[in-house]
């Protein structure tokens, strides 16, 4: 029997959208949950999918994709890559594991809701292999890092660190819920799907995939790239949804949502991947820099294809380049600084030859982070360990929840951006940070940050024990220097050599 | 390497493959399918970033015969791990463009 091809078929087949006669539209899609803005279901026919599955390819493809990451995992397990990798690899698995496993289900959730709320037929097709997608994701990234927890309990944190109040968690659910979890199928698929992923999941994913793979871990290079593969489809649901909001009058509507997703996932990305990638990653596998991978996927990339679906780059461009050569530099100063207070132990990452890298891709470095790190390697070749330990707390920001910093140096110029809203001074880190809250004061508002939660006393003992217990950390988990200090042993050497 | 905050000028476009038999049989279909414009293959070891400028199409006749086997079309998307510029999916070929030429 003759069938029909599948593009003869699929879009009667998923044209689902009818007339609803018991209830009114905005009963059958409660405008806070379907968040399209005021438009009705018909301004939502146009919308096409660029990429278009069915559910009987999605099984046929996802299996053939588990099948493979899978049977990587499997052929390796008996290489002994873990026992023979370097420390500062083995945090990057860490931190990966604990930032993104369960953020994938909130992944789904949001898939869910544009799956159930999505007015436009498409979308919710889309959506719905998403929302399996992200489940996957879950999934695969909890059971790959179980059978290391039997080897390093830090480990465990691949599942706990969600239910903690850990900072780097707090900081990554804040983002994670205003963007997946707490917004209407619209806004939803502007911030996950085109801000998220059709940018700055690729950095992770792709990106990270790259430097594993000249590690020589292909178990993790295999199975990130996969997850790539299903962002790389459902992260289409955006790019369609841009076009119809533009065509009903809605672009500075939609600019303003992008605007402040991609801000958003830029200050996460700046703390988890800029670090692991700079720093972590062994210098002799470092496929490119993070502004090299930045350049790469998100400006030449990513900037690019935002430009060609009819919005404009964001307001704060000149800022974010900025950035891109100096704030994950600062972060990773800062996560080393207070590394009792995160579940993997922070690579430094500036023995000599390390340091003469970060001075060729980022000139001037030297000069700036490396004058900091000058004092905490005096301090550790001196014996002075417990002067590398933090005895104050940072100022964090009251949206991307990260200690306020800027390049030290001459040049340096901290400075808070406060703001009062209601009574209450809310400080930021920059002039973006502040910009969000400040376009929906009444979603962030009764946040607290940790900093807030320590002045407010519900944090007790008010020292590092008391702040330790308060963020879930055990003795056994809290991080310490990746290398256990062996790279000062290099700068002592060729402190002597030039001695000599 | 270009100045950071001016890479987004570009009209560069299509798929970025994870390593593997399908990422080489794409590298050379996009060759044999656009044979008048310059494909560049920039191989990273995990992913085969394959771009020409403007439009790039991928026949999945090509792709058969490159593999030597028989190829669906939507079984591209199993190492298809990420894209530049804007997708259209048909039964027979995939096509990355741009609507705007900068």
């Amino acid at each position: 029997m003759a069938t029909l091809g599948r593009l003869d078929w699929y879009d009667i087949a998923r044209a689902t959208n009818w007339t609803p006669s018991y209830v009114t539209e905005d009963e059958l899609y409660p405008p806070e949950l379907s968040g399209a803005d005021g438009l009705r279901m018909e301004a939502w026919e146009s919308y096409d999918e660029p990429y278009k599955q069915t559910y009987s390819e999605y099984v046929k493809v996802q299996r053939e994709k588990d099948a493979g990451a899978y049977s990587v995992k499997a052929a390796l397990e008996r290489s002994n890559m873990y026992a023979n990798a370097d420390a500062g690899w083995i945090s990057v698995m860490k931190a990966h594991y604990g930032a993104i496993a369960r953020g994938e289900y909130s992944a789904s959730t949001a898939e869910a809701r544009m799956a159930r709320f999505g007015k436009a037929p498409g979308m919710r097709n889309m959506a719905t292999l998403g929302m399996m997608d992200e489940i996957r994701h879950g999934q695969i990234q909890l059971f790959f890092p179980h059978e290391l927890c039997g080897k390093d309990r830090q480990f465990d944190w691949a599942h706990k660190a969600f239910d903690t109040n850990e900072w780097g968690i707090i900081a990554a659910r804040h983002i994670f819920d205003d963007m997946f979890t707490t917004r209407g199928a619209a806004e939803t698929a502007l911030m996950l799907t085109f801000a998220f992923e059709t940018g700055f999941t690729n950095m992770q994913f792709l990106g990270l995939a790259a430097d594993a793979a000249e590690v020589g871990d292909w178990t993790f290079s295999s199975l990130i790239s996969s997850i790539q593969t299903d962002e790389s489809r459902h992260a289409q649901i955006g790019a369609p949804l841009v076009t119809v909001l533009i065509e009903n009058g809605r672009k500075a509507e939609a600019q303003q949502i992008v605007d402040v997703g991609i801000w958003r996932a830029w200050r996460l990305f700046s703390v988890l991947t800029g670090p692991i990638m700079d720093y972590y990653t062994p210098l002799e596998h470092r496929k490119q820099s993070f502004k090299e991978f930045m350049q790469e996927w998100i400006v030449t990339q990513f900037e690019r294809s935002l430009l060609d679906i009819g919005l404009e780059r964001p307001w704060y461009w000149d800022e974010f380049m900025a950035q891109i050569d100096t704030q994950h530099h600062g972060q990773h100063l800062g996560v080393w600084f207070w590394r009792p207070t995160v579940w993997w132990n922070p690579a430094a990452g500036v023995s000599p030859d390390e340091r003469d890298w970060l001075e060729e891709k980022y000139p001037g470095w030297n000069a700036s982070w490396g004058k900091c790190w000058d004092v905490i390697t005096d301090n550790l070749l001196e014996g002075r360990i417990e002067l590398t330990y933090p005895e104050t707390l940072p100022v964090i920001c009251n949206m991307c929840q990260l200690p306020i910093n800027t390049t030290p140096g001459p040049a340096w110029q901290v400075r808070d951006y406060a703001h009062t809203h209601e009574g209450r001074t809310y400080h930021f880190c920059s002039d973006p940070c502040r910009w969000c809250f400040q376009v929906e004061p009444a979603r962030y508002a009764g946040h607290l940050s940790l900093i807030d939660r320590f002045l407010a006393g519900m944090i007790q003992p008010m020292d590092l024990s008391g702040g330790l217990a308060y963020m879930g950390l055990a003795p056994g988990e809290i991080g310490d220097d990746a290398h256990a200090y062996a790279w000062v042993e290099k700068v002592r050497a060729a402190r002597e050599r030039l001695a000599s | 390497m270009t100045d950071i905050s001016t890479a987004y000028r570009n009209n560069r476009v299509g798929p970025v493959m994870r390593h593997g038999d399908l990422a080489v049989a794409v590298a050379e279909a996009a060759q044999i399918d656009n044979p008048d414009r310059q494909i560049t293959v920039e191989d990273k070891i995990a992913y085969l970033r394959i771009e020409t400028d403007d439009e790039l199409v991928l026949t999945r006749a090509t792709i058969e015969d490159m593999l030597g086997r028989p190829f669906s079309m939507n079984d591209l998307e199993v190492d298809l791990a990420s894209f530049a510029g804007r997708i259209d999916t048909g039964a027979d070929s995939v096509r990355f463009y741009y609507a705007t030429h900068l």
